[in-house]
């Protein structure tokens, strides 16, 4: 009965096995020579200019909030389209009822702007993150990473 | 296979001031949403219309139930009897009053516009729905619908960090007793078999529980998540702060609608569901009350803030409706809906006072703020001092008359310690109202208070109309214990 | 299956839900320990219902829900404003009010 389940409980005691073979393997095997640059956050290999955004706008909070209240309603909803049949007309209008109070905050909401995300607010540069001045031979200098395979050339900038 | 539904009776006349709280609501909303600029002073009246036409209504209300009989609908989860008729008067007279309290009090402390009135009325639908639920379940939507408008409200003076803090606390609190109060209705249903009162009251009245542990462990949840909402003392904890902080005719609403609607449930859930039960939760009332009625007062005295004064004062109030409540008798719930009445009109006056007091920023709530007013605002004190002796229970005021009448109920079931302790507790109550007569009148006027301006006419209407009813309940008492003595709340099966 | 085994584990969830209200600092989670608390209901309400071979603790249970999320709606609005005013939604800080 259960026997016929045992090729994927071996499976998946194969693949837990293969995944922590890598794992561990590489930790092990492989040379380590951390350092500050290394640790930092990859930006397609530019250094980062400013910090990793790490709080998003509180406009999303909203959004969320809205969605939880809008979301539930629809427990309601769900019964009612199963046994909407049987619950005939006082039913329906029972449940035209509950729709016209949610959607009521729906009004509302769009009333006081809570969904106008209004124009797209450019996010104040820090930095020549873009600019003429910004070379590949400056943000690898400023990395301040011991150049490589430059030795012998005239001049620095390429 | 379901059976098709039946559409249930509903009588829909019974439904009118449920209907009308909620639709006002509705459309305030919705024309505030789409109409950008409303003259200020619609959603005011709008919200004292409606509470009026409620009001208008009751009467006829009123003598139809008093012809045909109590009635129940919607399938035995809703009823209406006079008790839940009178209570509704009292939620329509504090919906009237807060919302002419705030007329002058959102241009005052610039707060936008229509939310308070919208949220008012949301939360009076939810009283409403309290005071004449026949189910548990119907009785715990009216207490959330009630108790989420009353969290919004706390919240609602944006630039007073103190009211986001008041709201907080409130809303953990009042989430938290809510939980309490619903793990206690699973208990009950669990152990009765039905969540529908009349049921429960008469599935207790016919069998002997022969293990009553889970009906009682869900008595004592019932009576703390209640015991949260009207205050009662080992629950009320918030009541100071939440008052201190929230927007003062929020306030009070606070303390005259959610209080009565509170007190309301109380009554319907121990006193007509549980009746049966009542010598297993008559010695916790007894005690709850004896300790709200004493802690409340002795706090009240050493309280330097007025609205913590107040507050501690509507603690002690709570106390004394549940010395009332606790008889379990037809003369003790006429006694508690009469003192709910009066207590209402004491304190929506008192509240209208501080809030005119409280100056803009609604900051000015200490002793000092009221020294010398006898002298820079000769009405205001006058009515002010009128509604004091009222919370005192002072000789013709509205106040003796219902704390009387409490008293009488409770020394009619053969409580006679709790009555001393009551009026002990009254007696140490009247220092606190002392204390604030002689600071209007005895003590001078501390120097660099400015002398404020002209009295708003919405608070001063609802200060003057609160005291002049608690001085006629005071000297004639007849038609109001009259009508809280018709006021039988009785369940009936649907 | 015994009703027993239900009610004991809802007992459990309600007293992880008081002790999460109780102890904890975070606003946050004592929303979510009130969280605990309500479910713990349900499975109550769910778990009568089944026995009792009736509906109206499960249509009870829909209810809490939907209340259950306009409760967290309006209580993650309300610890969203304290943390705009005060970068904090330690409960311990809130202490304007004393007396």
């Amino acid at each position: 009965m259960l026997g016929q389940y045992l090729p994927i409980v071996f499976l998946i005691v194969l693949a837990f096995l293969f995944a922590a073979l890598s794992f561990f393997a590489s930790r092990l095997l492989a040379p380590r020579s951390p350092n500050d640059k290394k640790e930092a956050p990859y930006e397609c290999g530019i250094i980062p200019g400013r910090e990793a955004p790490e709080r998003f706008p509180v406009r999303f909070f909203l959004v969320a909030m809205i969605f939880i209240v809008f979301d539930i309603e629809i427990i309601f909803f769900y019964p009612w389209a199963i046994a909407h049949g049987e619950m005939g007309l006082f039913g329906l209008i029972a449940v035209l009822v509950f729709s016209l109070a949610v959607f009521e905050s729906f009004v509302y909401l769009i009333g006081n702007g809570a969904l106008e995300w209004g124009p797209i607010r450019r996010e104040a540069q820090t930095g020549d993150v873009v600019s003429a001045t910004r070379t590949t031979s400056t943000t690898v200098s400023r990395a301040g990473i011991r150049q490589v395979g430059l030795e012998g050339r005239t001049g620095g900038d390429s | 296979m379901i059976a098709a539904l039946t559409t249930p009776y509903v009588a829909w006349w019974a439904l009118v001031p449920l209907i009308t709280f909620a639709v006002a609501g509705f459309l305030l909303l919705t024309v505030a949403s789409l109409v950008r600029r409303l003259p200020a002073v619609l959603a005011p009246a709008w919200t004292a219309v409606a509470g009026l036409g409620v009001l208008l209504y009751l009467v006829p209300m009123w003598s139809r139930v008093g012809r045909d009989g109590a009635d129940s609908f919607l399938a035995g989860t809703v009823g209406v009897d006079r008790s839940s008729i009178f209570v509704t008067g009292i939620l329509a007279v504090a919906v009237i009053a807060a919302a002419l309290i705030s007329r002058d009090y959102l241009p005052r402390e610039d707060l936008p516009g229509v939310e308070l009135y919208v949220l008012l009325l949301m939360s009076a639908a939810g009283g409403v729905v309290m005071a004449s639920a026949n189910d548990l379940i119907v009785l715990f939507l009216g207490l959330e619908i009630l108790s989420i408008a009353v969290y919004v409200l706390a919240a609602l003076h944006l630039r007073r960090i103190e009211s986001q803090e008041a709201a907080l606390k409130y809303f953990l609190l009042g989430a938290f007793s809510s939980a309490f109060l619903l793990y206690g209705i699973a208990l009950v249903y669990g152990a009765t078999g039905s969540t529908n009162m009349v049921r429960i009251s008469a599935f207790l009245a016919q069998n002997v529980l022969v293990d009553d542990a889970m009906l009682l462990a869900g008595l004592g949840l019932l009576l703390v998540g209640l015991g949260f909402k009207v205050a009662v003392v080992p629950f009320h904890a918030w009541t100071p702060d939440v008052y201190q902080g929230a927007p003062t005719p929020v306030v009070a609403w606070m303390a005259a609608g959610v209080k009565a609607a509170g007190f309301a449930a109380l009554m319907r859930v121990f006193v007509l569901t549980l009746g049966t039960y009542v010598s297993d939760w008559r010695p916790a009332f007894q005690v709850i009350a004896a300790a709200t009625v004493l802690a409340g007062a002795v706090v009240a005295v050493v309280q330097t803030d007025v609205k913590r004064m107040l507050a501690y004062s509507s603690i002690v109030h709570a106390g004394f409706i549940l010395v009332g409540l606790q008889a379990a008798t037809d003369r003790g719930n006429s006694s508690v809906l009469a003192y709910l009445a009066v207590y209402a009109f004491l304190t929506v006056g008192s509240f209208a006072v501080v809030t005119v007091v409280s100056g803009t920023g609604d900051a000015s709530h200490g002793l000092d703020a009221y020294r010398g007013m006898g002298r820079r605002h000769p009405a205001l004190a006058g009515v002010f001092t009128v509604l004091l002796l009222g919370q005192a229970g002072i000789p013709f005021t509205g106040g003796f008359v219902v704390k009387l009448g409490v008293l009488a109920a409770a020394v009619d079931g053969g409580a006679y310690w709790l009555a001393g302790v009551a009026m002990l507790a009254a007696a140490v109550a009247a220092f606190v109202y002392l204390r604030l007569l002689v600071a209007m009148y005895l003590e001078e006027v501390p120097s660099g208070t400015e002398t404020s301006g002209a009295v708003p006419l919405g608070a001063l209407v609802v200060a003057v109309a609160s005291a002049v009813i608690v001085l006629v309940v005071g000297l004639v008492p007849g038609p109001l214990l009259d009508l809280a003595r018709d006021a039988v709340p009785v369940l009936v099966a649907g | 299956m015994y009703l027993n085994q239900f009610l004991l584990l809802s007992a459990a969830l309600f007293a992880i839900g008081v002790y999460g209200v109780l102890a904890r600092r975070n606003g946050v989670l004592v929303l979510m320990s009130i969280e605990l608390i309500l479910n713990a209901v349900n499975i109550n309400l769910v778990a009568f219902a089944a026995f009792g071979n009736q509906l109206a603790g499960e249509v009870f249970a829909l209810f809490v829900i939907a209340v259950a999320a306009a409760e967290v709606g309006v209580g993650l609005a309300m610890i969203l404003l304290l943390y705009r005013n005060r970068k904090s939604i330690d409960l311990t800080q809130i202490d304007l009010m004393r007396g």
